[in-house]
């Protein structure tokens, strides 16, 4: 069965079937939340939150929308929430010394080597817009048609973007090499 | 090339991607400048770095908690069910059950308008009835029928005016002593009715039947009248009163002192 069949069974009464989506999505949603929170706990208890919105809202969907779409538009704006009340209570830009005292979890969770917890943090200090094309596009793998479609965009517009998201996670990750 | 372009082709060269001309200038420009030598290298080390980033594990107890948030909106979902629900075949019961219930309150309907129209009947019966217990009781031409009219006026529970009326008249002016009778008995029946007891005590005065005076007078302490005994001793002074009407009329009078 496609996600968007099971959706609609899920949108039809049949709500059993959305634990169905859940093992399918789950740990994609947690990943994408994770890396764009750069916060292991906030990004579970969001990814909670993305698949109540589904069930709450499930009567608004679509079944002409491809689900994974959906899902993912639930999952920014859940983020969007989150943001907006982080910014309340915190500047958004992050200083590198107090990176390490907000990530400490989730670069004790990684089993990497050095470099890529540098990359980690050199991720979470690039500009939202920046940091959520560089998740979808080389840490999730969608297409760039895909992205397009989310973001409301022309997919030369997300190459290009893409392209400086890389030139600037670049900069980062050489400037906290020094430190 | 401005360095937001080159980097850009860079980037599609690791990527394997752009034309094979694109590519043979990369790597011209990597073997003869230095600066895009260090770059493509930062570039290809930072884009290796992130395709070699394993996707994190979540804990188990999202899928936990999911589940449990999954049953309770489920029960909610059994609890609130209604005529909305979407599926065809919740729509089709509810659209039974509301023809069911339709027929139901047409039949309530129906029934109603059936026991109205029963209702109806009987009254029209019982004026029907009560008309030709009237013609009876009137019919001067037969003492049978008065006695039938009279015997139909026994079985009501309660007698209205102009029935009482009709009663009364019987019971002191009817020609036929049995018909008066019967008339009196009829009334003894309705006597816990104020105007039916004063008729009676009334009628005490006047009647001149004996066998109805004897009847009206045993009536009369049957009923407990207390204030007929001055009628009683005045009946037992009267000359005219039959010796077997003044023994009763004595026996009345010691009942009710």
């Amino acid at each position: 069965m496609s996600d968007e069949q099971i959706m609609e069974a899920v949108k039809n009464g049949d709500l059993q079937q959305a634990s169905l989506l859940f093992d399918r999505f789950h740990k994609r949603i947690f990943n994408f939340l994770a890396r764009m929170t750069a916060d292991r706990d906030a990004a579970e208890d969001l990814t909670q939150n993305v698949f109540l919105r589904l069930l709450k809202y499930r009567h608004s969907y679509n079944p002409e929308m491809k689900f994974q779409s959906w899902i993912y538009q639930m999952a920014r704006n859940a983020f969007s929430d989150y943001y907006q009340q982080k910014k309340q209570r915190e500047p958004v830009r992050m200083e590198v010394e107090k990176l390490n005292d907000r990530m400490p979890d989730i670069l004790d969770a990684m089993e990497q080597e050095e470099n890529e917890k540098r990359l980690i943090r050199a991720l979470a200090q690039l500009p939202d817009d920046y940091r959520e094309l560089l998740v979808l596009t080389r840490f999730q793998h969608l297409k760039y048609e895909e992205v397009a479609g989310y973001l409301d965009m022309t997919v030369a517009n997300v190459k290009v973007k893409v392209h400086r998201a890389i030139g600037q996670l670049r900069e980062n990750y050489f400037q906290l090499e020094n430190i | 090339m401005d360095k937001e372009t080159l980097e850009s082709r860079i980037i599609d060269y690791i990527d394997g991607k752009g034309t094979e001309q694109e590519r043979a200038v990369i790597e011209s420009e990597r073997a003869h400048n230095k600066t895009s030598y260090a770059l493509y290298e930062q570039l290809r080390e930072v884009m290796v770095t992130m395709d070699k980033v394993k996707p994190l594990e979540p804990s188990g107890k999202l899928k936990i908690e999911f589940e449990k948030a999954l049953q309770e909106e489920i029960a909610a979902q059994k609890k609130t069910k209604t005529i909305f629900f979407t599926p065809i075949f919740y729509r089709a019961a509810a659209a039974v059950l509301l023809v069911m219930a339709g027929v139901a309150i047409g039949n309530w309907i129906n029934n109603n308008k059936q026991q109205e129209k029963e209702l109806a009947e009987l009254k029209q019966q019982v004026d029907e009835n009560r008309r030709v217990m009237m013609a009876m009781l009137e019919n001067q031409q037969s003492a049978s029928q008065r006695m039938t009219g009279l015997s139909v006026a026994y079985q009501m529970d309660k007698p209205d005016d102009e029935i009482v009326s009709v009663l009364v008249n019987t019971m002191n002016e009817d020609l036929n002593s049995n018909v008066r009778l019967a008339a009196m008995d009829a009334l003894g029946k309705f006597s816990n009715e104020a105007a039916v007891r004063n008729e009676l005590i009334q009628s005490l005065s006047t009647q001149k039947d004996p066998i109805v005076q004897i009847a009206l007078i045993q009536l009369l302490v049957k009923m407990k009248e207390t204030g007929v005994v001055k009628q009683l001793e005045q009946m037992t002074k009267d000359a005219s009163t039959m010796k077997a009407v003044k023994d009763e009329a004595y026996s009345g009078i010691l009942k009710l002192s």
